[in-house]
């Protein structure tokens, strides 16, 4: 990556190519505008500063700018902002089964698109209520009782559907 | 959240994968959160686990529609690169004396996360800090990075934490310190925070040599400490040794 050399015009042109992009995942994840431009401040910032200690061999750059951006959200939103508070108590005593019952009849929010490639085959696999558990996660950056709030779903249920949504998301992808 | 709520985020050290996945996905706490991002620096089997998850997983963020940013977001960024610029030029010109600037560290505090940020580097890579001076410590809150207390170390003998601003500790609670090198099997108390606002002076003749790295943080325990010999309450600033010899 050219701003890894300290390249001025290389972050500007990362920042042309990718901000739309980019702040099109912060909105998601921290809903209001002048928040998801702070994120992407600070994160253009943090690239700028850790360019040097970027390690190509690891992975694209690409990859790493947007994990850089999403941590930077997910830092912001769980300082407690959003967050919900549910009887956890409560939610232990769980028919598993029943709740993926009810969940299949609600229909789907998320469209997968099949530009996911083979992470694409890898959710589909998945029972829906797992696999959008996890979307909620990733997408739109909600915590297990934020998921639970959505999907009226008690959260030792959410908890124990992304725990094994991501153990099968593991194995099929390897 | 609650803090049981907390150490069941991060309580099994060694489901390292299930840890880096829920990291990468996004659902762990803020404490949570920070305990990875600490213990990332320095467990590579954990690194790798989250590396390997934001593979997997990256290509998900297509699916958020793009959103333009505002079009003065480039000039504020770059402005803010510029001020980098300028920070590290007036290290390298020979500014020894930061260290003691309480101004600074103050006005950091109000800064944020970039400028902290900033400082950190400028710490690590290029400072000539006064001779007696060898470790520092930037202590930061986990959720949102900003810098809240500073550590000196200025010899074997003593440290001195110190406020950079004031923290509201609600009632019948109070701060604890903590310290934890790397080899070390659990944390060390290093007491409570009694008053609010003052330079904290603690004897540090019993413990180990400070060691580069060496793990300090601050939890919000009972009014008489942790009942137990370690933390039991969330952790409210955290931070790790850097050496500025």
């Amino acid at each position: 990556m050219a701003c890894a050399r300290g390249d001025r015009t290389a972050l500007q042109q990362l920042y042309q190519r990718e901000s739309r992009y980019l702040m099109g995942v912060a909105m998601r994840i921290v809903r209001q505008r002048p928040q998801a431009e702070d994120v992407l401040h600070d994160a253009f910032i943090s690239i700028w500063q850790r360019a040097e200690s970027f390690n190509p061999a690891l992975g694209e750059g690409r990859g790493w700018v947007y994990s850089v951006v999403r941590h930077a959200a997910l830092n912001m939103v769980r300082n407690g902002a959003r967050q919900v508070s549910l009887d956890e108590d409560a939610a232990v005593a769980v028919d598993d089964q029943a709740s993926l019952a009810a969940y299949a009849e609600a229909g789907d929010p998320f469209e997968l698109r099949a530009d996911l490639g083979r992470l694409h085959g890898c959710l589909s696999g998945l029972e829906p209520a797992r696999r959008d558990c996890i979307l909620y996660a990733y997408v739109e950056g909600c915590s297990h009782g934020e998921i639970a709030e959505r999907l009226q779903t008690p959260l030792g249920t959410v908890k124990a559907w992304i725990q094994r949504g991501m153990r099968a998301l593991r194995e099929c992808m390897g | 959240m609650s803090s049981a709520e907390d150490n069941k985020d991060i309580g099994d050290v060694n489901d390292i994968d299930g840890l880096a996945g829920e990291y990468v996905l996004g659902t762990l706490s803020a404490t949570g959160r920070a305990a990875v991002e600490v213990r990332m620096r320095s467990e590579p089997a954990l690194r790798e686990a989250v590396r390997a998850w934001e593979a997997r997983l990256q290509p998900l963020t297509a699916l958020a529609e793009p959103s333009e940013p505002s079009p003065w977001l480039w000039r504020r960024i770059e402005r803010s690169v510029d001020g980098l610029g300028k920070a590290s030029k007036a290290q390298a010109a020979g500014v020894a004396d930061w260290w003691n600037n309480l101004k600074l560290w103050r006005g950091l505090a109000a800064g944020g996360f970039a400028t902290a940020a900033l400082l950190l580097a400028v710490v690590v890579t290029r400072v000539a800090a006064p001779p007696a001076t060898q470790y520092m410590v930037v202590l930061v809150a986990p959720e949102n990075k900003s810098p809240g207390w500073v550590i000196q170390a200025n010899s074997s003998r003593q440290l001195n934490l110190v406020p950079l601003g004031t923290f509201e500790v609600p009632p019948q609670k109070t701060l604890q310190f903590w310290t934890k090198a790397d080899q070390w099997r659990g944390p060390v108390s290093l007491g409570l925070v009694k008053q609010q606002g003052q330079t904290l002076r603690i004897p540090i003749d019993k413990l180990p040599p400070l060691e580069p790295n060496q793990l300090f943080e601050l939890t919000l325990e009972p009014e008489n400490g942790s009942p137990l010999d370690r933390p039991t309450g969330p952790i409210q600033f955290i931070g790790r040794a850097v050496k500025v010899m």
